[in-house]
């Protein structure tokens, strides 16, 4: 017997007296699925989405300018970079939609203030406060369970609403014998025995078969994201994800087609385009956000890279758009347009795209979203974005 | 219940074989082990003053360096952060006053910092725990606070030493020279008060938290170019006399340094209290009064029920912990001894979950390892609770809620497994380990702790990953 039977055997009758999972799910399966993605480190909106249409774009970025006929064209202003071309049939399907200028609604240049920032959901810095993703998990209390798919638990999810994890991080080989005696002893203790066997659960969902992208223990954008579709796609189970990918702080050697920043991007792409795959019935009901704590310069700096500026790109993915939409009221990249005459001026709040995504993914009235997104009054939501 | 190991477990940082049966009054036991003054801990070689200032030298001013110069100063950085953790583990897993170390652990927690978020930090964090935790924490805690803010990993990790009073001397030379806009960063004040004292219902403003950071400008790092580096003091030649301040030394030891000339002047207002302008003595002044606030001494105790009592714990215990803060003046000795009495700690209902590094270290102490494996720091990494490196200034947390979840419990069972491998784990009796923590009778680990037919080391293995051990 392999794991996979192991647990579900055990799990699905196998042990008559089996308690049921600490959540329960009895509510969880209505449709509506969202994951959040955080670039952490700052990525390149102006790299992954290309203004070539603006008359101040090849002068502003010099050596880092694309040509157009490198670029998967969106309109005549915007185009995604070569390695984000894996997109082109979700743009054309109306399941892509790009938010651009857009920043968090406290200015600051920290990695570590604008992670937290984006994470909170507030709109200055409060060390103790939940996460966004938390509070939405509170306001639909047992109508949705949450999910880290992630090493560590991202500050977005964490607070008083009890969350699931699983992790690419594996410590050791364990063989079925050991998980049952352990399964055993987990039956003597109330309080954890549904987490352990929730845990056995989610490790069954990822399975043992091959990922497409390579190994999901050893990480990977890609293996990654089909990891959290086939825990996501059960009809009965977490349906509310954060996940996060690092490696975006390109301070130097950022490159063009092809170079680092291009593959990262082309990863991303790729695992997106896997999940929407992976998901099959279930991408009906799912929305995708991508998003980074601030864009980056928007002059190339001395390293051949860019540092920590202000507005940057985003993305929503999923059937919920109403069209394929680039979102910019976009402020231009003149040098008087400029944000302290250096970075992308910010003319969209990230908590009024996010405020949107909610509304056009899950039932909530206004209130409940002023309680996920607190003081966020100013940040309206975007009209005609979701169907 | 068994009083003992509530004692060895929930106060200290885990039973040790035969520890048990050793003693006959628990919380004499404990009581004891705060009479023996602060658990100092010594740097070594590896560690000293001057190892730290190189490493974050290193990294404060890569520019000055040629590749190899840089590589090698990598190297440094992680043999010295190495070696901090190391030192730090040791301690915790070989100590006989287990109760103290669980404090310097607590303390060490919740006034944290981080090189998860700022890679300056990693040089300094040993020092930090070794210098400002250790010796206060059966001291009083407005020392802790204080020598906090004026070290250099609090310093660096919450932006003080770059915050630049904004009609200071400092601003106006620096805006005269380039143009930049430097000024105020609140990153401290702001964690000051709702972290490490009043809490963030304790009853300030945002208002407060401009004027504290106003208060603590001028707060830098010696020993480091400071913000001030690049700002060339220029003669005035309208004939108001020569822009002086002191610098920094950028050579020999880090520490403290108050640069006048990045202080914001004028008097300040912190909860309707007013500081005339007095220097470096305003911030001091400033902090003794906030660890002094009554808030604090709540939102302390608060902490601490949670910690040694329960994740939830009643609201008549959080004042007898308060009361023993006001009335000893925050004497964090009488305080623990408060703990030692609080009856609510002793409840038989009251459990703790083991974070990750109690859990570690109290396998370590439960096998009678007298030495830390130098994986120890990746492991702890892996179980999402790096040493001094938690991913916000709130620390790690400290209830079942933020640690019990499903994957963790999955990857205590897969460490748990992989540690009973290592060649050193053979000398374990897998009986012993049922003996350090509290199974009741009929509990199946009984049965399969006692049944041949299992390997001894896949024992070894189900003792530490199953629930009893998951608690203190």
């Amino acid at each position: 017997m392999n794991r996979r039977d192991f647990v579900r055997n055990m799990c699905y009758g196998g042990i008559a007296t089996w308690a049921l999972p600490r959540v329960s799910f009895a509510q969880v399966g209505q449709t509506g699925r969202l994951v959040f993605v955080l670039l952490r480190g700052g990525f390149d909106g102006l790299a992954a989405v290309v203004p070539y249409g603006d008359p101040s774009y090849r002068a502003l970025r010099g050596t880092f300018a694309f040509s157009e006929s490198e670029l998967t064209p969106l309109d005549e202003t915007f185009g995604l970079a070569p390695g984000l071309s894996p997109l082109r049939p979700l743009w054309d399907a109306n399941e892509l939609a790009v938010l651009h200028a857009m920043a968090i609604p406290h200015r600051t240049r920290s990695h570590f203030d604008g992670q937290a920032i984006l994470e909170t959901g507030l709109d200055h810095p409060v060390g103790s406060s939940d996460g966004w993703l938390n509070r939405l998990l509170q306001v639909m209390s047992g109508r949705r369970a949450g999910i880290a798919i992630a090493a560590g638990m991202p500050l977005s999810l964490t607070g008083a609403f009890e969350v699931e994890s699983w992790s690419p991080t594996k410590l050791g080989v364990v063989d079925d014998a050991f998980l049952e005696r352990l399964a055993v002893l987990y039956r003597s203790d109330a309080a954890l025995q549904g987490r352990f066997e929730a845990a056995l659960q989610q490790q069954n969902l990822v399975g043992e078969e091959p990922m497409s992208g390579g190994n999901a223990r050893r990480g990977g954008i890609t293996p990654l994201m089909q990891a959290a579709a086939r825990i996501l796609r059960q009809e009965q189970g977490p349906n509310i994800a954060a996940m996060e990918f690092s490696g975006w702080d390109t301070h130097a050697n950022q490159g063009m087609a092809g170079g680092a920043l291009d593959r990262l991007l082309g990863q991303l792409a790729e695992g997106l385009v896997t999940f929407r795959t992976e998901m099959g019935p279930a991408w009906q009901t799912t929305s995708v956000v991508v998003m980074t704590e601030f864009g980056r310069t928007a002059r190339p700096n001395g390293t051949r890279g860019t540092d920590h500026g202000t507005a940057g790109a985003g993305f929503i993915l999923g059937p919920r758009l109403s069209r394929a939409h680039v979102i910019a009221d976009w402020p231009g990249l003149a040098e008087g347009a400029l944000y302290e005459g250096r970075d992308l001026k910010p003319t969209l709040d990230t908590r009024a795209a996010l405020k949107t995504v909610l509304a056009g993914t899950f039932d909530l009235t206004a209130s409940q979203l002023e309680r996920v997104f607190p003081n966020s009054a100013g940040a309206g939501a975007i009209a005609k974005l979701m169907a | 219940m068994n009083v003992t190991l509530r004692a060895l477990n929930r106060f200290g940082l885990g039973a040790r074989q035969g520890e048990r049966q050793r003693i006959s009054d628990a919380r004499g036991w404990l009581k004891a082990q705060l009479e023996a003054g602060a658990p100092t801990l010594r740097a070594t070689e590896s560690t000293s003053p001057t190892a730290i200032a190189d490493a974050v030298r290193a990294l404060r001013m890569p520019g000055q360096r040629d590749e190899q110069e840089r590589r090698e100063a990598r190297r440094r950085l992680v043999e010295l952060a190495a070696s901090e953790a190391r030192a730090a583990l040791d301690v915790r897993v070989t100590s006989d006053r287990p109760f103290v170390e669980r404090l310097v652990t607590f303390w060490s927690n919740h006034l944290c910092v981080s090189s998860g978020a700022k890679i300056l930090v990693a040089p300094l964090a040993g020092s930090y725990e070794r210098d400002v935790i250790r010796p206060h924490v059966l001291g009083r805690f407005e020392d802790m606070v204080l020598a906090s803010a004026k070290h250099p990993a609090m310093l660096a990790y919450l932006d003080n030493f770059q915050s630049i009073g904004p009609s200071s001397p400092g601003a106006r030379a620096g805006q005269r020279n380039n143009g930049a806009k430097r000024g105020l960063n609140e990153n401290y004040a702001r964690e000051l008060l709702e972290l490490h004292t009043l809490g963030v219902n304790g009853g300030y403003a945002q208002q407060d938290v401009q004027e504290l950071a106003r208060i603590l400008t001028g707060w830098t790092i010696a020993g480091i170019p400071g913000p001030g580096a690049r700002i060339q003091p220029r003669p005035n030649t309208r004939g108001r006399g020569v822009v002086r301040q002191a610098r920094p030394q950028q050579d020999g030891p880090l520490g403290f340094a108050f640069q006048e000339f990045l202080h914001e002047p004028g008097e300040k207002t912190v909860l309707k209290q007013r500081y005339k302008e007095a220097g470096a003595a305003e911030g001091e002044r400033a902090i003794r009064a906030l660890c002094g606030h009554p808030s604090t001494a709540k939102f302390v105790a608060t902490k601490l029920a949670t910690h040694f009592i329960s994740d939830d714990p009643s609201p008549a215990a959080v004042d007898r912990l308060a009361r023993a803060f006001r009335s000893s003046e925050g004497d964090l000795k009488a305080v623990a001894l408060a703990i030692v009495d609080e009856p609510d700690a002793w409840r038989e209902d009251a459990r703790k979950f083991r974070t990750p590094q109690d859990w570690f270290v109290a396998v370590l102490r439960a096998f009678g390892s007298m030495e830390v494996n130098p994986n120890a720091p990746v492991v702890l990494r892996q179980l999402r609770q790096p040493l001094w490196a938690p991913p916000s200034p709130k620390g790690f947390g400290d209830t079942m809620q933020e640690w019990a979840d499903p994957d963790s419990l999955l990857n205590r069972g897969e460490l748990a497994r992989t540690i009973s491998r290592l060649p050193s784990v053979a000398a374990v009796d897998p009986r012993s380990l049922v003996d350090v923590v509290d199974v009741p009778a009929g509990n199946p680990l009984h049965t399969l702790i006692a049944d041949a037919s299992i390997p001894a080391r896949e024992r070894v293995a189900l003792a530490i990953a199953g629930p009893a051990f998951q608690w203190r």
